[in-house]
């Protein structure tokens, strides 16, 4: 019993990982924009299927795949920020909401077009067997994708408390009209982070796929529904809480579907974000900022 | 003298409401300028309009020769004017400290940033005592400080402060304006929204009067009696 | 006209239903991602209601709005004093729990000798009210038009109402309309009640249009479509639902020059109509234009 807990918290910290990086992506975009992108998720199928067409017609190695992953990722995302979050930054939230639903739509449909499978194999990661951790194994992709997290959490950490750009970013997100006023270009940061918000994506993008084994187009409203339902848990807008609520939407799936099935499993996530909201603890809504490091 | 700023029939709008119809006045340069009137007037609009927050649907804003009406806020302060908007809008949490490079954030050469943040620092010393700390746990007096040096990091020629005495103690009020007049001294160019028109007439060199969205009265300190202007500043000319 | 027009018609028709239940929600300033939820419940229960326990069409659509009105009102109640993302987040998550209890839900008896009845992620099949009943594709869409009709005409004395003034100050601005006296969280929880009640309405011709109908059917899709088609046909009038399903299914389905590229070229007129139209074709400037029109001809 024991070990079935320590496992599936093991497994369900390594999902957690992957959401935790979706979450990351997501909260970026919501704290500097104010705005959801319900094209987060299918930019990132968008970057996962140029990656398999690359496989497909070119037998690319795994560096090559994840590149171009990545590109394809950000290349979709600055699209999708041109079209709908730049000309409705001053107005409506919902105009922009329901645009990006609109080339959500689009995307799918330009990556079944192109591989109209549903399912396509992706190359694995590592052909190997798992880690031995004791009585618990460890799956070597898990690995990956929690160094993937770490490395990105300290990568951002970085860009946000030490660099010009980070200070810009974390300004806006506190007060946008007074990081207007200090002389920031709303503009170019908003899509520059964008660019790195769906970057971010895409690794997380790329490492799962690898992880599967396999991509279909239904990854994008996936990708989108996780990266949405950890940034909720976390308390909407901040980053650290991004990271906390996509592991503990890992470890919540992990020990649900255990105790419970995997239909159980959704449900207690969804079940517990309700319950959240309705009774809106201060600690959720509280979390919209970064804390200064100087 | 050409003035330094010069704005022209501006009109700015919030849907089918003008709160600006048609502000017409100058801003000479090297001095202190002030604007006067009861809330609702549309002296905050301005002042965003020409910081560049708000677009003017008509009219033109003139700074140091060059066309800057609708320019966006970045632009603006890259031609050299920062304003400290009403209510202070610092970053509630970021440091003082980072809170005054975010003010410098178009400027290069860290030299001159950290020698400014010295100089800032002596200026405002509360500031030194609290560099550290998150700029939203600071007093209101403490905040004024901020947003004040954090427009001064980017040398603005033209700084516009809007109602900086607002929920200010009578003493933080007289460091404010000994350091509005200190400020003009060493060249800087200012326009002064007030609603303590007592203390903005003892420092300003002109001033405006802004009843609904117009400018209804232009001139020097003493060329209206100062309870007339007073009471207008406060409530208005009785309509006509 | 043909049968497969009388369908794509008839599916305009009630889906117009579900875009208004969207809207509803989007005037009193709330945005919901889960009136499919709601859709899906009127499809169920009044399935259940004509194929497992043999009521009328009628009544059974009446049942199935009242017990949408009272699952949006359950959601409603611990949810409206949230506000934007918070009250949508908890919209999609009220709409994900009801669908995946939809998969979990097995519940069939024997009707005639045929196993009858939902049967989780199989579905449920057998809703055959409108055959059994010798009800012409026709006549079905007559039906719903003529629905359509009264619940559109009850839309339109309302906005040009009291009750309609004060639900959209609900959304343009709440604190403005409580110090007006309005209680804002009644009304609120009325207005949802009301929009799942549509939504349910829908369900229920849905089910019996289709047939079978099945979980997958009331997902998330469904859901951003709704507030979809509220927005893209104008937050304006009543009549801005309807065309946003009309454009969305009925140009969509009716022009197969684009073939597979269907949602490339509309996904994209979306998004430049929006930059152009943020709050739809029909929004509140044209609708005003248009009655001033008609005023000044009167």
């Amino acid at each position: 019993m024991l070990q079935d807990l320590l496992q599936n918290t093991l497994d369900g910290v390594a999902l957690g990982a992957s959401y935790a990086l979706l979450a990351v992506g997501f909260t970026l975009i919501f704290g500097v924009l104010r705005r959801v992108n319900l094209s987060y998720g299918p930019a990132i199928m968008f970057g996962a299927y140029c990656a398999t067409w690359t496989y497909l017609n070119f037998q690319a190695g795994l560096l090559v795949l994840g590149i171009v992953t990545v590109a394809g990722a950000v290349l979709a995302g600055v699209y999708v920020e041109r079209l709908c979050f730049a000309p409705h930054r001053q107005g409506s939230a919902i105009a922009a909401m329901v645009a990006s639903f609109a080339l959500w739509m689009q995307l799918e449909e330009a990556a079944t077009l192109a591989l109209p499978k549903h399912l396509y194999a992706f190359p694995a990661l590592y052909e190997g067997d798992p880690l031995a951790l004791g009585p618990l194994s460890l799956r070597i992709e898990s690995l990956a994708m929690l160094g993937a997290a770490g490395a990105i959490s300290a990568l951002l950490w970085t860009i946000l408390y030490r660099t010009r750009f980070g200070l810009a970013v974390r300004a806006i997100i506190d007060s946008p009209t007074a990081a207007s006023l200090a002389g920031i270009n709303l503009p170019r940061v908003s899509l520059l982070v964008f660019a790195l918000a769906s970057a971010i994506g895409g690794v997380a993008g790329y490492l799962i796929v690898a992880s599967h084994g396999q991509v279909t187009p239904m990854l994008g409203m996936w990708a989108t529904l996780k990266g949405l339902l950890a940034m909720m848990l976390g308390g909407l807008g901040s980053l650290p809480g991004a990271v906390v609520g996509g592991l503990a939407l890992g470890l919540i799936e992990a020990h649900s579907q255990w105790f419970l099935g995997p239909q159980a499993r959704d449900l207690v996530a969804y079940l517990l974000l309700f319950a959240l909201l309705a009774a809106r603890p201060a600690w959720m809504t509280r979390w919209t900022s970064t804390r200064s490091a100087s | 003298m050409a003035a330094l700023l010069a704005i022209k029939d501006l009109v700015t709008a919030y849907g089918k409401i003008e709160a600006l119809k048609g502000v017409t006045l100058e801003v000479q340069d090297e001095s202190i300028t002030c604007l006067l009137g009861p809330n609702g007037a549309g002296k905050t609009t301005l002042m965003f309009t020409t910081a560049g927050i708000l677009r003017p649907r008509r009219g033109s804003i003139h700074f140091a020769g060059k066309d800057i009406t609708a320019r966006p806020p970045h632009s603006i302060v890259a031609s050299g004017i920062a304003l400290v908007p009403e209510n202070r809008l610092v970053f509630p949490h970021m440091s003082v400290l980072e809170n005054l490079r975010a003010g410098a954030y178009q400027r290069s050469g860290n030299a001159g940033i950290n020698a400014d943040i010295e100089r800032l620092m002596q200026r405002f010393p509360r500031l030194r005592e609290r560099a550290a700390q998150d700029a939203g746990t600071l007093s209101g007096g403490e905040q004024q400080m901020l947003a004040v040096a954090r427009a001064l990091m980017s040398r603005p020629r033209l700084l516009l402060m809007d109602e900086p005495s607002l929920g200010l103690a009578p003493l933080v009020l007289e460091e404010i304006f000994r350091i509005i007049a200190e400020l003009r001294r060493d060249g800087t160019t200012i326009f002064l929204v007030e609603q303590n028109a007592h203390m903005a007439l003892k420092v300003a060199q002109h001033f405006y009067l802004m009843e609904q969205g117009r400018v209804t009265f232009s001139g020097n300190p003493g060329s209206l009696a100062e309870d007339e202007v007073i009471s207008r500043a406060y409530l208005g000319t009785v309509k006509q | 006209m043909d049968e497969y027009t009388i369908g794509v018609l008839t599916n305009v028709g009630l889906f117009t239903f579900l875009a208004l239940s969207a809207y509803l929600l989007l005037i009193a300033g709330e945005m919901s991602f889960g009136q499919q939820a709601f859709f899906g419940v009127g499809a169920y229960s009044g399935g259940i209601l004509t194929a497992m326990y043999g009521l009328q069409l009628p009544l059974a659509a009446l049942g199935a709005m009242v017990l949408g009105a009272l699952a949006a009102t359950l959601v409603g109640l611990p949810t409206l004093r949230l506000r934007g993302l918070y009250f949508a987040m908890a919209t999609l998550a009220a709409a994900e729990m009801a669908r995946i209890l939809f998969e979990l839900f097995h519940f069939q008896i024997e009707v005639e000798g045929e196993t009858t009845g939902p049967d989780g992620t199989q579905g449920f099949r057998g809703i055959r009210w409108v055959f059994e009943h010798g009800v012409e594709p026709l006549e079905y869409m007559a039906l719903v038009y003529a629905l359509l009709l009264v619940v559109l005409a009850a839309f339109l004395a309302v906005e040009r109402s009291r009750l309609g003034a004060t639900l959209r100050s609900l959304g343009e601005d709440p604190e403005l309309a409580a110090s007006l006296g309005v209680n804002v969280g009644r009304l609120k929880l009325g207005v949802a009640a009301v929009a799942g009640a549509l939504a349910a309405l829908g369900g229920v011709l849905f089910a019996h249009h289709n047939t079978y109908i099945e979980p997958r059917n009331f997902d998330i899709m469904l859901g951003v479509h709704s507030l979809a088609y509220a927005l893209i046909g104008g937050l304006g009038t009543a009549l801005g639902p309807l065309l946003g399903v009309a454009l969305d299914i009925g140009v969509l389905e009716g022009s197969r020059i684009f073939g597979g590229a269907r949602m490339i070229v509309f996904g994209g007129l979306v998004a430049v109509l929006l930059v152009f139209r943020p709050r739809g074709l029909l929004d509140e400037r044209v609708v005003h234009w248009f009655g001033v029109r008609a005023f000044k001809r009167s």
